[in-house]
């Protein structure tokens, strides 16, 4: 099974850095999980890639414990899903939002979709927008 | 609001179902003045597009009136009439930066199921299945545009709904499919299918500079209408007889033509019946997606180191691609869901230039209520139907 997952952000690699770190965009997951991350200039004009490494991830780190446990989820989906949303809301400000997956992309929602017809009031508050 | 909402293979229906919301800052809500059902709908309803949901609400070409937008959307004020194109493109990833808007690498919620089925992950589009990010769609009352700072254009004159509805996704669609022949001055172009999207492919190639453009259908009146619509000078049909490349190559001194348009995609109706017959029961046992008759075509068809230019839509994957023909001739394959932010300021121009009245493809006009209807008359080429559009 593959264990590493990467992504191109559009800015960079100092920017990506930082933002990477910060309390608002830091990914909690892939944080949690203790993973090797790299960060490399893109070729050209293309910004900057993030490389994680979940094999490299600290021994007995939090995602072998209660995370993977809690979630029974596979990590490096998560990882991946983790990914996306940092280049999201970095590129764009926000984390888009479907009716099939109002809450940003997540493994959660790829297995079991909504349809896509906007939600009821109380599914709103229940996702929490 | 009323909605029409897939419910099944060959089903829809107009439900009443939650009214949108703003869920981001850059999103707006349009209240839709006029929708239309696109070909590529059909391969929605006809189920050879994966991961469809009960419930899905439909379309991807709709225009109206801003009624909402978010903070984050400067450019738009409550009753501003817009066109909103079908993919939803952030502006802000390289894929944007380079006017790539249907491979936005950013607006697709749903990009880990994308990147299954096609390597990587595509824009989202409104009402076209969870590969393209589960959005709702606009065959209904109202729709939320995520970006809406990127993709909605403003209609700031009188021009009526149907004059502008098209700049959503079949003219430009068929503009990129044109563009892509590299048109400079005296070609000739072969269009495959006389749909909406082909019409504008052979209007824009003669826009373009093309000396002649060849029409390929099936149905008389398609065929009609791009010899006296859409400006086509020469049409084949291949319900007559069905031998398309060898007629190419008659109409063009035994050379093909310079460049070929698939118009078609993944349904394609031949005239050959065994292999027609062989590819229906694959698709319909589901060990082939994408039925290529026109595809192949095509490849047979141009003229060597030409170039194909494919706009019909494709969902998988598809058996006996002419890769011999494909790689001796030196083609080139150039391909995609339209870029359609790209083309709508230029081609919005060309309406108001009066240079060409894109309303010339609608035949029918239904209430939001008749999509069911809508949909089997458009499938079954019923009463001569081209183009439906809806009105909420």
């Amino acid at each position: 099974m593959g264990r590493k997952a990467a992504v191109t952000v559009n800015r960079p690699p100092d920017e990506v850095r930082q933002l990477w770190s910060s309390s608002g965009h830091r990914p909690q997951y892939i944080d949690d999980a203790e993973a090797a991350v790299t960060f490399k200039p893109a070729p050209g004009d293309r910004g900057t890639e993030i490389h994680v490494d979940l094999a490299e991830s600290a021994p007995g780190g939090k995602l072998r414990g209660a995370v993977q446990k809690l979630t029974g989820s596979e990590p490096l989906a998560k990882v991946k899903d983790g990914l996306r949303q940092f280049k999201q809301h970095v590129e764009t400000g926000e984390v888009p939002r479907s009716e099939g997956t109002p809450e940003g992309e997540s493994l959660e929602r790829k297995l079991k979709q909504r349809p896509a017809q906007p939600l009821s009031e109380s599914e709103r508050e229940k996702v929490g927008v | 609001m009323r909605a029409n909402v897939w419910s099944g293979r060959n089903t829809v229906q107009v439900e009443n179902v939650p009214d949108p919301k703003i869920l981001n800052d850059r999103d707006a809500i349009v209240k839709i003045s006029s929708t239309a059902i696109c070909g590529s709908d059909l391969h929605l309803y006809d189920g050879y597009i994966p991961t469809m949901r009960k419930g899905d609400i439909l379309g991807h070409e709709f225009m109206g009136e801003i009624v909402e937008t978010g903070r984050g959307v400067s450019n738009l004020s409550v009753g501003d009439r817009v066109v909103v194109p079908f993919p939803i493109a952030c502006g802000n990833c390289w894929a944007c930066r380079h006017e790539l808007y249907s491979v936005c690498e950013n607006s697709n919620p749903n990009a880990g199921i994308a990147e299954k089925f096609f390597g990587h992950p595509t824009a989202g589009i409104f009402g076209y299945s969870h590969i393209t990010g589960g959005y709702a769609g606009g065959q209904a009352e109202y729709a939320r545009v995520p970006y809406a700072d990127v993709g909605p254009i403003k209609i700031e004159d009188d021009l009526t709904d149907e004059q502008v509805l098209f700049l959503s996704d079949i003219f430009p669609t068929g503009f990129m499919g044109a563009e892509l022949c590299e048109i400079t001055g005296g070609e000739v172009i072969a269009v495959f299918g006389a749909g909406p999207v082909g019409q504008f492919a052979i209007a824009s190639a003669i826009m373009l500079g093309a000396e002649r453009v060849i029409a390929i259908d099936q149905y008389d009146y398609r065929l009609q209408m791009a010899l006296n619509r859409a400006g086509a000078t020469d049409a084949i049909n291949f319900a007559e007889d069905p031998d398309v490349v060898e007629q190419l190559k008659e109409l063009t001194g035994g050379r093909g033509p310079d460049a070929v348009i698939d118009a078609v995609g993944m349904e394609a109706a031949h005239g050959h019946g065994a292999l027609h017959a062989v590819e229906r029961v694959k698709q319909a046992t589901r060990s082939e997606s994408d039925r290529g008759h026109a595809l192949r075509d095509a490849i047979l068809a141009c003229r060597p180191a030409g170039i194909v230019s494919v706009m019909g839509v494709y969902g998988g994957l598809m058996d006996k691609f002419p890769t011999g023909a494909f790689m001796n001739k030196g083609l080139t394959h150039k391909s995609g869901q339209c870029h359609v932010q790209r083309y709508t300021k230029r081609l919005y121009e060309h309406i108001r230039n009066g240079d060409i009245d894109p309303s010339f493809v609608v035949t029918h006009r239904l209430g939001l209520d008749n999509a069911p209807d809508g949909f089997e008359t458009f499938k079954h080429k019923q009463d001569e139907c081209v183009k439906v559009v809806l009105k909420p």
